[in-house]
């Protein structure tokens, strides 16, 4: 009784953690103007987590450079099972205009298994939203399948 | 102090101004929002400078021959790699790609990103004859010619 109770309650705060993969800053600005009041994901539960350690779903934006590669997967591999990773933006899921330089190591799908996508340069806050609830759906299943 | 006073108060009866997004429906993107690509395969002349023009390589031109000599084109464009720059559509010479203002681009799988698209281009009509055989009727035709040529210089000698 006391596990479902704590499923329920953690179900409805999944908390996000932030890597800027060598983003432009679009596509963080657009995850900021998410917890605005405007958009007001906390309402949903979600928030900012200060540290990896404590987040559920870990946001990515940018290409994934190679000064961040290492940090990018380093930090990811913190968040404690189960995790989704969710990439925002076409940089992660491609390199975007970026692809084919020196500079990138991408996409992310080749160093971490990537759940959710959302595209756009830089997607609406919107389709952020509907990204984050399809990741909180996919953490729900991730969840029952670590009990089995 | 008291156009705050105002302000508050009025604040007070206001409706909140959150979205009530994730319960209703998705509102409508701006006027001029680019968004998902369309591409109609019908009005497609397969000159290929979309595929030129875009900067992130996003558009990809399969062409697979047929047996009959036709050709089955598919245009993939890959949502995920577009920067919605429109620069393929503005290059369209024939308006077949266009941007949406759908942007709930959001998926799993990268088969969710695909906008794909193919038509089938015919190949031109098979000519009558070769090349061969359209040489050996001009020489004949020429030497058909002649020998008339020939034949009525005869006859006027001969008068």
């Amino acid at each position: 009784m006391f596990q479902n109770m704590m499923d329920k309650s953690v179900a409805k705060s999944p908390w996000l953690f932030h890597v800027n993969a060598g983003s432009c800053n679009g596509c963080d600005i657009e995850l900021v103007a998410v917890l605005t009041p405007r958009y007001d994901a906390e309402r949903l539960g979600f928030r900012l987590a200060g540290s990896p350690r404590q987040a559920d779903i870990v946001v990515v934006s940018g290409p994934v450079t190679r000064q961040t590669r290492d940090r990018v997967i380093r930090t990811i591999e913190q968040v404690p099972e189960p995790r989704v990773v969710v990439s925002i933006g076409s940089c992660p899921r491609s390199g975007n205009v970026f692809k084919g330089s020196y500079a990138i190591d991408g996409p992310l799908e080749k160093w971490v298994h990537v759940d959710v996508a959302v595209a756009g340069c830089s997607p609406k806050p919107e389709a952020i939203m509907a990204g984050l609830a399809q990741a909180t759906e996919i953490l729900k299943q991730k969840r029952k399948e670590m009990r089995k | 102090m008291l156009p705050y006073l105002k302000q508050a108060l009025s604040n007070l009866f206001k409706k909140p101004s959150t979205m009530a997004f994730p319960a209703g429906d998705p509102p409508k993107a701006q006027e001029g929002y680019r968004g998902r690509i369309t591409f109609d395969p019908n009005l497609c002349m397969n000159c290929g400078m979309c595929e030129r023009v875009c900067a992130p390589q996003c558009i990809v031109r399969d062409i697979k021959k047929l047996e009959n000599g036709d050709q089955e084109i598919t245009f993939t464009f890959d949502m995920t790699s577009c920067t919605f720059c429109a620069t393929c559509s503005d290059f369209c010479a024939k308006k077949a790609i266009k941007l949406s203002d759908d942007y709930m681009i959001v998926g799993t799988k990268p088969e969710d990103f695909m906008v794909r698209e193919s038509f089938i281009k015919k190949a031109p009509p098979k000519p009558k004859f070769t090349p061969e055989q359209l040489a050996e009727m001009k020489k004949k035709a020429e030497a058909a010619k002649a020998a008339k040529a020939a034949q009525a210089a005869n006859a006027k000698k001969a008068e």
